[in-house]
């Protein structure tokens, strides 16, 4: 029997609805649809149309189902977040490391750096440690949150708090990368290029693309804030 | 049953529906309907936002696979973080349910004292 096209309408709507989320719209779709085509194979009527109506009327209003899939978007964005920032600052720990370890292989111990060098090596502890202790709290304290049936104030204040402790994460991580950056080249000025400047070099290069990564994250995540913001004021 | 009564326990419902093993959304609404003679009636579409609310907590895992029809959809089980929530769920629950029970039990009709 053909379709009179009244589930692929509704669908289309829900879809719509849930532009916020794209893989969560096509991942709602595609369960809601077979959802309202099983409904109407258990229609036991036999008229279709009818069928199809009203398992559209039984599955609710696209709007206020989308305002409750708002706070799972949120939700998923966050915790997604928390881990993009511990995965960030162990990676840039590793490049750092590693970095290390090849100036130790290739030139033994380090001399003394001075005093720049000194007060640079003191930020860039100080600022890595701190990014490991507030995005290791930020990522707890967001996976320890119950996710309401619906995006609450006091949900929305619970988000901006992870917002804020992801912020001060980045901001110590990026103050790290940099002082490592001012490092590295106070170590490598004056040398020919080679491999020993290539390695140090790609450490760095890897430093800045995970906290450039992190950045991209958690604006993702404030876009998905606000995108969600109007839709979940529906319900 | 009230909307807004049964909306504050949804997500228990729904663990206790997939108590008896894996199912895809229809397959829950329709057991939920099953297991409550019908009281428990709820708007189809409100289920899925807590599947995926739960699935996002950890208390159950979803999985697509392809149906005898051909379609795709979407199956979920407990995990056994799930599993252990229901059971202190159904603890607090049942608890509350002779509380109360108790205090129905022991209620006289009012008497107007003047």
């Amino acid at each position: 029997m053909a379709e009179s096209g009244v589930i692929s309408a509704y669908v289309e709507r829900l879809a719509r609805a849930l532009d916020f989320d794209p893989s969560l719209s096509r991942s709602v779709r595609r369960e809601v649809e077979d959802h309202l085509w099983a409904t109407v194979s258990a229609n036991p009527t036999g008229d279709r149309l009818e069928a199809e109506r009203l398992a559209v009327t039984n599955f609710g209003d696209p709007h206020v189902i989308a305002a409750q899939f708002a706070v799972v978007s949120l939700a998923k964005r966050a915790r997604r977040v928390g881990i993009t920032a511990i995965l960030v600052i162990a990676a840039v720990f590793i490049a750092m490391k590693g970095r290390l370890a090849w100036y130790a292989v290739m030139e033994g111990p380090a001399g003394p750096m001075g005093g720049l060098g000194e007060m640079v090596v003191s930020i860039d502890r100080w600022a890595f440690w701190l990014a490991v202790v507030v995005g290791i709290a930020g990522w707890m304290y967001v996976d320890t949150r119950r996710i309401p049936a619906a995006v609450t104030p006091e949900y929305r204040t619970q988000l901006r708090r992870f917002f804020v402790l992801c912020l001060a994460a980045t901001g110590a991580l990026i103050a790290s990368v940099i002082s490592d950056g001012v490092l590295t080249s106070l170590r490598l000025i004056g040398t020919s290029w080679s491999l020993d400047v290539v390695i140090p070099l790609a450490s760095m290069a890897i430093e800045v693309v995970c906290a450039g990564w992190l950045v991209v994250s958690i604006r993702g995540m404030t876009h998905r804030m606000a995108s969600t913001d109007q839709t979940a004021r529906i319900e | 049953m009230e909307g807004e009564m049964l909306k504050g326990h949804l997500d228990m419902i729904v663990l206790a529906a997939l108590s008896a093993g894996p199912a895809h959304g229809y397959a829950i609404i329709e057991e939920i309907k099953r297991r409550s003679a019908g009281a428990f009636d709820l708007p189809e579409g409100t289920i899925y936002p807590v599947l995926h609310r739960l699935e996002q907590a950890g208390l159950l895992a979803g999985r697509w696979v392809t149906a005898d029809s051909g379609r795709r959809r979407r199956v979920y089980s407990l995990t056994k973080r799930g599993k252990r929530e229901l059971s202190k769920r159904r603890a607090v629950w049942e608890q509350f349910s002779d509380a109360i029970g108790s205090l129905f039990k022991g209620s006289r009709p009012w008497q107007n004292p003047a």
